[in-house]
């Protein structure tokens, strides 16, 4: 074992951790958003969107991430005739990917609330519309939060795969380094570190995020 | 749109796809019983009474599942290239030590789902402690957790298209092969979609349909 080699590339590291936090921030919050419009349509929206939408989530959890990220970066462009850089590419497709996995949290986040609070809050004269954002939606979230949080930790994970399409995030600067100075077994086991970590950090978070926020029962 | 979709590309490197589908296969049967078998024992230790075992079950799940499958397969492929495995097995033996932790959790919480009624009836009729594991406790958690368990194997047939990272020929794999000899990018990456459709369905439905068997009504989850 020889420790020096991952304290001479630190800053090269760090370079790669910095894209892969920026990655996983980006996606965790563009991911979210789409996710929850997804979930939504899914479960609110009108009947054809909704097919629309059950069509996507269904494609999507039965497609491996790594084939998503080949369909975007190598076949879209065929089609469309416009190239996407690799991180663009990653990005759009850790967003469609993990959106499908969080609609579905989504779906049955609303599920879990119970009817009668809907009921009751279109008796006391909301709108539909009210009664989802002010009752249903605010409820939801919160029973979501676990499972979200589950799909962050995944996601940060994942990003690690973009380093397949060549985008140097923390694995493919790990990688980089290696090919320099060939010693593999120390830096894959700082990089298997380095990602231990950073799940960490985030489900205890979440652990936090929930225990504050969670719907005393 | 200037593409000109040409799917026989597919029935021309049908034996390509097939061998691919048949690697992907044989590394998700290989991962599977893998994870299977670390799971099962790191679930069950998991609800032991002991406090070492339950210490060290829980530093393999939370270890092995907070590192990404790449890093796994890396480590097998890269960091022990001194023991020069073949990629197969590297990517096989990610993949158990990964899914391996899911599948302890599942157990874990199978395992703790059931009724604590059932083990309490079982020793007051005289049951050992381990009698009422395996007649009482195991084959009822066995029912209640087989769809959960049915996630993760579609999971690991998903991440399985990861051994093309290191030049393992299963389908994914094959697809990059197809895109390259004819730049049929689009047609091969869908036709792999559509396998890797029928494959995660069937070994989904056919674990369900497996480990279900007939679950007493009261432990059908609701």
């Amino acid at each position: 074992m020889d420790v020096a080699v991952i304290w001479n590339n630190l800053p090269y590291l760090a370079m790669g951790l910095a894209v892969t936090l920026q990655t996983a921030a980006l996606v965790i919050v563009a991911g979210s958003v789409f996710g929850l419009a997804l979930g939504l349509l899914r479960s609110v929206g009108p009947r054809p969107l909704r097919v629309a939408a059950m069509l996507y989530i269904e494609f999507i959890r039965g497609t491996p991430l790594l084939v998503v990220l080949f369909i975007i970066y190598f076949a879209v462009p065929a089609l469309i005739g416009f190239r996407f850089t690799a991180y663009t590419a990653a990005v759009i497709g850790f967003v469609a990917f993990i959106g499908a996995y969080i609609a579905e949290d989504c779906r049955s986040g609303l599920a879990s609330v119970p009817k009668g609070q809907a009921e009751a809050g279109l008796a006391s004269g909301l709108t539909r519309g009210q009664v989802m954002r002010l009752i249903i939606l605010p409820q939801a979230i919160r029973r979501m939060l676990p499972a979200l949080f589950g799909q962050f930790v995944r996601l940060v994970k994942f990003t690690s795969v973009a380093s397949v399409i060549g985008v140097t995030e923390l694995t493919g600067a790990a990688l980089t380094v290696n090919a320099r100075e060939f010693r593999p077994l120390e830096i894959i086991i700082f990089l298997g570190f380095a990602y231990f970590v950073l799940c960490l950090l985030l489900s205890q978070l979440g652990r936090w995020l929930n225990r504050r926020y969670a719907i005393p029962q | 749109m200037s593409y000109h979709f040409d799917w026989s590309v597919l029935w021309t490197f049908r034996g390509a796809l097939l061998q691919g589908a048949a690697l992907t296969l044989l590394l998700s049967l290989a991962g599977l019983a893998g994870a299977v078998f670390l799971g099962a024992i790191a679930g069950a230790v998991s609800t032991a009474q002991a406090r070492l075992p339950r210490l060290a079950a829980a530093s393999y799940v939370e270890t092995a599942r907070n590192v990404p499958l790449l890093v796994h397969i890396y480590f097998w492929y890269l960091g022990l290239s001194s023991l020069r495995l073949p990629a197969f097995w590297c990517a096989s033996l990610a993949l158990m030590v990964y899914c391996g932790a899911f599948v302890a959790e599942i157990v874990r919480a199978g395992i703790q789902s059931v009724p604590a009624g059932q083990a309490a009836a079982a020793q007051a009729l005289g049951l050992t402690r381990q009698q009422t594991l395996v007649k009482i406790v195991y084959p009822q958690a066995l029912r209640i957790i087989a769809p959960s368990l049915a996630g993760v194997f579609s999971q690991l047939i998903k991440d399985s298209s990861l051994a093309s990272v290191v030049s393992v020929g299963e389908l994914t794999f094959q697809a990059g092969e197809i895109e390259g000899v004819t730049f049929r990018t689009f047609e091969a990456y869908i036709g792999i979609t559509l396998v890797y459709l029928v494959i995660v369905t069937a070994v989904t439905r056919g674990t369900i349909l497996l480990l279900r068997g007939r679950a007493p009504s009261f432990l059908e989850p609701s």
